[in-house]
């Protein structure tokens, strides 16, 4: 486990190198923020069909949104890298497994965003874009558990797409697809509740609206307390199906692996 | 019983076939063909421990194949490698820890951190007791002279700083086995024959069974025992270093420097083999002539300056194997 820790603390190191990076990252979501929310706003004044949802829930739904969007922010070509240019061969050299330790390092990137970026743009923005306080102290938990499942649904469902490189040595297009796919499914743009019955209801068959949308909902205090438990439910659900999917994907690819060069 | 058992290895590629212009790559797109590629042919040889086992072979013969199976990161079409009586393929971290590698080209030191970074690093992922760890790191950096650059970031060494990092960070966790691919490539004589030094002591001192993939023949003559060639995706010799010689290395050459240039110089029992201003050179085989009765015959018609016989080079021995074709010997283990 120390192993793993270490794994962990560089990667969080090596995020700290890349200053102009940060920065950048945390004003592109501020940015992001404010672009949405005046879209929004200039729908509303049209006096749409959203006049009914207080504008308040939705500016709060954006900057939930866009903040866990930008923490959430994976290497999508980490495996692809390592795999095209060979040097995967070097991980596999070592004791470790190589899933924890692909696993270990985006922690330590994440607990960076968390502290460097989520904190800082969090408090820009709250104050900027007055958002709603969360719901309760217990959904403010339960907003938690659902938000560090929302991750690990990403993160598997993205394992499952970088393990698509043992195949096809180049995975810019699924990457791109599903990028596309979640941003319009999981409600990272657009909150689902505008969604069409009809695509909510296939949705709610695909893990993509657990990832962002379920999380955001318990903050907001907008799902009944007799559903949190069936949703958590649901997400820890895809989370053993998509890693069980990555397992075995994974044991395919190791079978598959051809080093690249001499 | 050995400590590396290698049973009959092989390993085929499936090479995607792609025919020539813009109707030819659309007609791959459609319809793949593919060509397999027998990398490795039914490979078969054991390795006890404490050997140094030289791998050599031209490009594309199949040693870098076989390597990468040895160490667990190629999975083998058929056959099995075994090491300490665990099976490679199954095993993978359970082997690496026993294993210690070093390529050439490819570095597993960090980029960006200093060099003692990686090294406390590579302590927790093998989990070296503390003490071991001073003990190896200070014996390491005084014998590879470590200390003048070990808290300077990777990027900044030189070749030879890194390849020196390089082999001590692949041997803090005293592995059982180490393999070697191409360690002194790029690098001068004088860091060349300082690596090699050390790794002779480390073999000597703590037994450590090492394989060498290399194209410089010094490596394999400096440090190996053993040699394996390989070609084809086959063995085509393995025995050690001194028997090739004996067994290959029967041609030797005379190099004669005359008084002056003579038009002719017929010696029977050689061949003429070329000639330079008053040099002239002959190469004879041991078994056919030797050198006392040639210097003796030329002596007695000629004024000679000078002479030398010497022995062929391993460079040359191997050369003839591979052009040979030689009769695939078993090693007898």
């Amino acid at each position: 486990m120390r192993a793993y820790l270490e794994f962990a603390k560089r990667s969080f190191q090596n995020n700290l190198v890349y200053r102009l990076d940060y920065i950048a990252g945390v004003l592109n979501a501020i940015v992001m923020i404010f672009v949405n929310i005046s879209i929004w706003k200039a729908v509303n004044e049209d006096g749409d069909s959203i006049e009914s949802i207080q504008l308040q829930i939705l500016v709060t739904y954006i900057v939930l949104s866009f903040l866990m969007q930008l923490i959430y922010t994976m290497d999508e070509y980490i495996v692809e890298n390592k795999v095209r240019s060979g040097t995967i061969s070097m991980d596999l050299l070592k004791p470790i497994n190589f899933r924890l330790y692909l696993f270990s390092m985006h922690l330590g990137t994440l607990a960076f965003r968390i502290i460097m970026q989520f904190i800082p743009a969090f408090i820009v923005s709250a104050y900027i874009f007055r958002i709603l306080p969360v719901f309760s102290l217990q959904m403010f938990f339960y907003f938690l558990l659902s938000a560090i499942m929302g991750y690990l649904i990403l993160y598997n469902l993205n394992y499952i797409v970088w393990m698509s490189t043992f195949w096809f040595y180049w995975s810019f297009s699924l990457v791109t697809i599903k990028d596309a796919l979640i941003m319009v499914l999981s409600g990272a743009l657009v909150p689902l509740w505008f969604m069409p019955t009809w695509l909510t209801d296939i949705i709610a068959f695909t893990p993509f609206g657990y990832i962002f949308s379920t999380p955001i909902l318990i903050y907001l205090g907008m799902m009944p307390e007799s559903d949190i438990f069936d949703n958590l439910t649901r997400q820890f659900v895809w989370i053993v199906i998509l890693f069980l999917v990555g397992k075995g994907l994974w044991l395919m690819a190791k079978n598959k692996l051809v080093i690249q060069g001499g | 019983m050995a400590l590396i058992e290698v049973r009959d290895l092989v390993k085929t590629y499936k090479v995607n076939v792609r025919n020539k212009g813009i109707l030819g790559s659309l007609k791959s797109l459609l319809v793949p063909e593919y060509r397999y590629i027998q990398a490795v042919d039914s490979i078969n040889f054991t390795i006890d421990r404490g050997e140094t086992v030289g791998f050599i072979g031209p490009n594309g013969a199949g040693k870098s194949t076989t390597v990468k199976m040895l160490c667990g990161i190629l999975t083998p079409t058929s056959g099995s490698v075994q090491i300490g009586g665990l099976s490679v393929a199954k095993e993978r971290k359970k082997i690496a820890a026993k294993l210690g590698i070093v390529f050439g080209q490819r570095s597993q030191l960090w980029w960006d951190l200093p060099v003692i970074d990686t090294f406390e690093l590579l302590k927790s992922i093998y989990r070296v007791p503390e003490q071991r760890y001073r003990q190896n790191l200070s014996r390491f950096s005084e014998m590879l002279g470590l200390e003048e650059f070990i808290r300077q970031p990777v990027r900044q060494l030189s070749l030879g700083q890194r390849m020196r990092a390089e082999i001590a960070a692949s041997m803090l966790h005293d592995p059982e086995i180490i393999f070697f691919d191409e360690p002194t490539i790029g690098l001068d004589v004088i860091a060349k024959e300082k690596i090699r030094e050390f790794l002779r002591e480390v073999n000597r001192e703590k037994g450590t069974t090492m394989l060498f993939t290399t194209h410089d023949m010094q490596d394999i003559e400096k440090t190996c025992e053993r040699i394996i060639i390989i070609d084809h995706g086959q063995k085509i010799y393995d025995d050690s270093v001194e028997q090739m010689k004996r067994q290959y290395g029967r041609t030797r050459t005379l190099a004669v420097e005359f008084d002056t240039y003579y038009e002719q110089v017929y010696l029977p029992g050689a061949e003429f083999a070329g000639e330079k201003d008053n040099k002239k050179w002959f190469t004879f085989s041991k078994d056919e002539a030797d050198v006392s009765s040639l210097i003796q015959w030329l002596s007695q018609r000629y004024k000679i300056v000078d002479v030398t016989v010497k022995e062929p080079e391993i460079e040359e021995v191997i050369r003839e194997i591979y052009r040979g074709g030689v009769q695939t010997v078993e090693s007898v283990s």
